[in-house]
């Protein structure tokens, strides 16, 4: 860099340490300090900006968790209508299979006493609970052996 | 028995952080009274009306003291104080959507010493205050920084979040185009 440069940077340099002198000199700086701590003190929004900084890191871990829980619901409801069926029917056929015969001959009796159509259907498509009274004594039948 | 040695009177900027976390408004004033002026002359260069100075620099105390949790000491507290003092500045600038330099007032002229240096002075001053207008903001401020405020590059660097390097390639870009609109 030559002389001239030099110079010219150094006049650069000192316009610039001129700039804003004129507004700090008319600062009237106790006045700016008390104002500040006037306003620290008694304006609320400093703790509503300190929430609104954490509340979306907050929301963004519950938003993350809720897609994760989301993902294993879904993931377990895939998985299990092959397998919870058969795992009911067997339940419920285990229960049955430990009446005692009179325990049984009740059963037959009040569901007979409902009626209905006889269908057959697999006790594996459906819940106990969605069985007319025909298709239940056919099961209780087949179970009684 | 060796002399005493002499208590530090003048707490750091760092203890009166400390000590405002605290709860010690006092402390809070001290900080103020410290860098008030320096950050005035700073917005002042940057582009900001005298008449708004005062506004803006409290307003960027105020900034500054909410977060202050998030101040990790990676540059002094002044030039922390002076990158926040950029960001205040830009949202007036948004909300007001005025010039940022006016010609100043005959009454807000300094009077003292020869009026003919005084008004060649002034006119360079006007002069670099339009031409830091025409820099991108990261330019006007590595210069601020820099030339008025005297800082390192990479204390500027460490403020702006950006290498030392890289403020030294804005300063000279800055001040390469301040010294054509100056010619």
């Amino acid at each position: 860099m030559n002389d001239d440069a030099t110079v010219h940077d150094a006049k650069l340099r000192e316009v610039a340490r001129r700039l804003g002198a004129r507004a700090a000199e008319r600062l009237d700086v106790e006045r700016t300090a008390q104002a500040v701590v006037g306003r620290l003190r008694t304006d609320p929004r400093a703790e509503v900006r300190v929430l609104g900084w954490i509340r979306p890191g907050w929301l963004r871990i519950a938003a993350l968790l809720v897609m994760v829980v989301g993902a294993g619901v879904v993931a377990v409801n895939v998985r299990i209508p092959g397998v919870m069926p058969p795992v009911q029917s067997a339940t419920a056929a285990g229960e049955l299979s430990e009446l005692s015969g009179d325990e049984l001959r009740e059963v037959l009796e009040s569901v007979a006493q409902l009626g209905g159509e006889q269908q057959a259907v697999s006790a594996q498509d459906v819940g106990l609970d969605e069985l007319s009274a025909s298709q239940l004594r056919a099961l209780l039948e087949s179970l009684g052996g | 028995m060796p002399p005493a040695e002499p208590l530090a009177a003048v707490p750091t900027d760092a203890a009166l952080i400390a000590a405002w976390h605290g709860g010690d408004e006092p402390a809070a004033a001290e900080l103020v009274r410290r860098h008030a002026r320096a950050l005035a002359r700073f917005l002042a260069g940057a582009g900001a009306l005298e008449a708004d100075v005062d506004d803006l620099v409290q307003e960027t105390f105020i900034r500054a003291f909410r977060a202050l949790g998030r101040f990790r000491g990676q540059c002094q507290f002044r030039t922390w104080l002076m990158t926040i003092g950029g960001n205040v500045l830009k949202d007036a600038h948004r909300r007001s959507r005025r010039a940022h330099v006016v010609p100043l007032g005959d009454d807000l002229r300094d009077t003292d010493g020869d009026p003919h240096e005084q008004a060649v002075a002034d006119e360079a001053e006007q002069r670099l205050a339009v031409g830091l207008e025409g820099l991108t903001r990261l330019q006007r401020e590595v210069f601020l920084l820099r030339a008025q405020q005297g800082l390192e590059y990479e204390e500027i660097a460490a403020a702006l979040g950006t290498t030392s390097g890289a403020a030294r390639v804005h300063y000279h870009h800055a001040v390469k185009r301040l010294k054509e609109h100056m010619k």
